[in-house]
């Protein structure tokens, strides 16, 4: 009919690079403007005038500002972000390794936020004024107020104290002798490899943190699920199928769920920046080694190309979680698909 | 009465809201014999969608069935177990909702509706029934209700289909299972006249060739004429009358059918209103107007070369279906959009003035905000154009009294005003800036008919006060005959034919003014042959012309 869901989707992705190049722009000029010479901290006190003059010619700190940018922009398409002073290795290598380590959290920490929030959004709208739309409701707000470090160290403790056995660091157990293969997703790679006890023991390694960035999301999803659950069972629709004795229970996990997961979908797309921001701190208490804490690290060192690097990085993440929520929310709703309709 | 279908007796229904009970149906009796067509009417409030509700079994939770007795088919529905219950429902009874546009869950195609309403209908009912054989009967019913590409319709999305469509295929779910009696809520009110005819002829022979009861639910006295043999009258939770439809609307016994019926305007005949016509000079010149929207191939021609002229002290009224533009028009002169093309000048100066007009909406629920209480609303005006301190307070008391409001409201909210009362401040905003011209945009479309009638004399009376001029766009031609000094009719936004509403409806020249003539319901027999006539072929002209 009137579909046209490419167009839109072509029409999103235009968008979405736009954002990256400003954020392209906006980071590389904060990374330049700040106070510190990255060349002077490269080498240190000792070493001498000539030779820190050396290194700003070599990383191409001497020329005008809009030459840096346009061939930084050159070579970040190639895959190359220059060089960690830190590490004292390609950035792209340390990006290689930490990356996949990052998103496996973040992906299970999502995966987590929808299975525990949207049926508990939908029952404490079903049985609103309940007991159970109570604990429910505690619960989130619980969630939405409590900082996700304090539930991470929280988490820790506790399971150290009742489990001991339980891995509170880390991703895997290196008494299992596996380091990660082609993709750099334990999940992925031991599944490939046909190790799965390492796959279990990273399912275990991954339970805690997971949870603990989930807890915020869960919370934020779980109000918003019920709100439109509760909006939406109010209309003309429901009672038309009501009227006609459809069944309760396919009213409410077909009909009023699609329709309320809409709103949930979007706040997700928005709330993947504080999943990041949270990411961080949850990584550095796991000793996760993730793509956060490598962040982290180079901010503290003004390891300027890894923070660039980072910073794009991140920021394709939330909007690559952005066009997904977008593409989902289109194929969701046929309305947005007729274009020029009001 | 022998063998009734369904019979209703001392029905006595409660609402509980914050702990405070409330009776909402008291002693209400009354039966419906087999493939016979009951009406009920009443105004807002009166109790009808709720004898409906609970005939059905959906009454919300905080309803409480306090005595009485449902019988369809001498069994008391009551007393069955939840699940005979349920399998009553599109079976025995089925019910058409009022506003087809939202009857429709937007993310689920039309055909998806249909089938699991079928399907579940089927299991309660221990009927076996495949998905092609379900889909069989889905395409059956909607060609019954006159949907020639029934696959189409079960492929599209809700949102692809026009309010009457909708409205069709919420008629074809209620016919799926052959109920004995449908239930129909203001079977398309929320619709064009046109449309709202074309609705109620094919309910009126659907259930005759299907020797189906009906209960029709409506607060308008044309639609049943129409539609119905027996008139059941609600008000306020009570039935005040009942009997046979030609009696009721010839001789009613009680005082409130009578004045139901005294409220409905009149098209034909002695009781019709004849505005004087204005003399005065054009306050308002519209030259060749044109408004396009949107661009390229999204493009959408809203109003064409359309020229009139506003005289002073006249109420002129522009009439035509939703899309026809006249709200295009409202606006433009408003200052609100700027035409494509035209001109619009108001005592000889470019539009553009906001005090020398101001606009009076449809629905006050929605055009008052409901933190802002009467005062605060009536303030905002004056306080725009630096009135202030005794002056102000002045000027409030003054609008209050100009629409017969208490000085006492100012102080109250909307949720504490009724319909017509909201409307009454609506109409005091606008003339706080002592604005010239008054645009009513449908200014009495979602009150109750008795009050639609008070709040038109205000109108009236506050023109000759004030010396206002009036601008009004609507859809309902019976109100305007009685109320307009000319009026204009639009199609696809083109102004088709203009003048005196007396002339207009004795000899309407335009086929399109014939159709909407006669689209509308009478309570009379003399009217209904007053009216003009219209060959079918040029109805489904217009009513295709309407819808797309």
């Amino acid at each position: 009919m009137h579909d046209q869901p490419t167009t839109a989707i072509f029409y999103r992705l235009g968008s979405f690079a736009l954002v990256m190049l400003g954020l392209a722009v906006t980071i590389f000029v904060l990374a330049r403007v700040v106070p510190g010479d990255p060349a002077r901290l490269a080498l240190g006190p000792a070493a001498t005038a000539e030779q820190v003059n050396a290194l700003r010619h070599e990383m191409g700190l001497d020329q005008p500002l809009v030459v840096q940018f346009f061939s930084y922009v050159g070579r970040a398409i190639r895959g190359d972000f220059g060089y960690s002073l830190v590490s004292q290795r390609p950035v792209i290598v340390d990006l290689k390794e930490t990356v996949p380590a990052t998103l496996e959290l973040v992906i299970t920490s999502v995966v987590f936020m929808f299975i525990v929030a949207v049926p508990l959004g939908v029952v404490t709208a079903r049985y609103r004024g309940r007991w159970i739309d109570l604990v429910g409701r505690i619960l989130s707000l619980t969630g939405v107020t409590i900082p996700s470090f304090l539930f991470a160290i929280t988490l820790q403790l506790v399971f150290a104290r009742l489990f001991p056995s339980f891995p509170i660091l880390g991703r895997l157990d290196h008494g299992l002798g596996f380091s990660s293969g082609p993709t750099g997703f334990l999940l992925i790679d031991g599944t490939l490899a046909g190790r799965f006890d390492v796959v279990a023991d990273a399912l275990k390694h991954l339970a805690l943190p997971a949870f603990a960035l989930a807890m915020a999301g869960i919370g934020q999803i779980t109000r918003i699920t019920r709100s439109a659950m509760l909006e939406n069972q109010r209309k003309d629709h429901v009672l038309t199928l009501r009227s006609f004795g459809v069944p309760e229970r396919v009213i409410v996990f077909r009909y009023l769920l699609k329709l309320s997961a809409i709103a949930p979908l979007t706040i997700m797309g928005l709330e993947f920046a504080s999943l990041i921001g949270n990411a961080f701190v949850v990584e550095m208490i796991f000793s996760w080694g993730g793509f956060a804490s490598y962040g982290l690290n180079a901010i503290l060192q003004k390891d300027l190309n890894a923070v660039i690097a980072v910073v794009l990085v991140s920021g394709l993440f939330f909007v690559a979680a952005n066009l997904v929520v977008d593409i989902l929310i289109t194929l969701i709703d046929p309305r947005l698909r007729h274009r020029g309709s009001r | 009465m022998a063998a009734a279908l369904l019979d209703v007796q001392g029905l006595d229904v409660f609402f509980t809201t914050y702990g405070r009970k409330r009776q909402v149906l008291r002693d209400v009796g009354f039966s419906i014999a087999p493939s016979e067509r009951v009406a009920l009417i009443g105004e807002t409030g009166s109790g009808k969608s709720v004898t409906a509700k609970a005939i059905i079994g959906t009454l919300p939770n905080n309803a409480t069935i306090d005595g009485g007795r449902i019988a369809l088919e001498g069994e008391d529905v009551l007393s069955l177990s939840r699940d005979r219950r349920e399998a009553l429902k599109g079976t025995a009874f089925s019910l058409i909702m009022q506003d087809p546009l939202s009857s429709f869950n937007p993310v689920f195609r039309i055909g998806t509706h249909l089938d699991d309403v079928m399907r579940f209908a089927d299991r309660r009912n221990g009927i076996r029934n495949g998905k092609a054989a379900r889909r069989k009967r889905i395409a059956e019913v909607l060609r019954r209700v006159q949907l020639s590409e029934p696959e189409r319709v079960m492929n599209a999305w809700p949102s692809e289909l026009s309010g009457g469509m909708r409205q069709r295929v919420l008629i074809g779910l209620a016919l799926l299972h052959r109920p004995r009696l449908l239930i129909a809520d203001e079977p398309g009110t929320a619709l064009d006249v046109t449309t709202q005819d074309e609705i109620l002829n094919l309910v009126n022979r659907l259930v005759e060739e299907e020797g189906m009861a009906l209960l029709l639910i409506t607060h308008n006295l044309g639609v049943v004429r129409k539609a119905a043999d027996r008139v059941v009258v609600m008000h306020h939770g009570d039935i005040v009358e009942t009997g046979p439809t030609e009696r009721i609307m010839k001789e009613p016994a009680a005082a409130y059918t009578l004045s139901l019926l005294d409220a409905v305007p009149a098209l034909f005949g002695p009781k019709v209103t004849d505005q004087p016509e204005s003399r005065g000079v054009p306050i308002v010149t519209i030259r060749n107007l044109d408004k396009l929207y949107g661009r390229r191939q999204h493009r959408f021609h809203a109003v064409k070369n359309v020229s009139f002229d506003l005289r002073k002290g006249e109420i002129f009224g522009l009439a035509g279906e939703s899309g026809s533009g006249k709200t295009s028009v409202a606006r433009m002169v408003m200052g609100l959009t700027p035409p494509s093309a035209g001109t619009i000048e108001i005592d000889g100066k470019a539009a553009g003035d906001r005090r020398a007009t101001q606009i009076v909406y449809q629905n006050p629920g929605t055009s008052l905000n409901p933190r802002r209480s009467v005062e605060q609303t009536l303030t905002l005006p004056l306080a725009s154009i630096g009135m202030r301190g005794a002056a102000r307070s002045a000027r409030l008391d003054e609008l209050m009294q100009l629409v017969r409001l208490p000085r006492s409201y100012l102080g109250k909210y909307p949720h504490e005003l009724s319909g017509g009362q909201k409307q009454r401040v609506a109409i005091a905003r606008a003339l706080a800036a002592e604005p010239r011209i008054l645009i009513l945009d449908e200014p009495t479309a979602a009150l109750d008919v008795s009050v639609q009638k008070t709040i038109i004399d205000l109108l009236l009376q506050l023109r000759d006060e004030l010396g206002l001029t009036y601008l009004i766009i609507s859809h309902d031609l019976s109100l305007m005959r009685n109320f307009c000094s000319r009026i204009a009719i639009m199609l696809r936004g083109e102004i088709v034919e203009e003048g005196r509403p007396a002339e207009l409806f004795a000899e309407p020249e335009h086929p399109y003014t014939r159709a909407l003539i006669s689209a509308i319901p009478v309570v009379s027999d003399d009217e209904e042959h007053l009216k003009p006539k219209v060959t079918e072929t040029e109805r489904q002209r217009f009513l295709v012309a309407a819808t797309q």
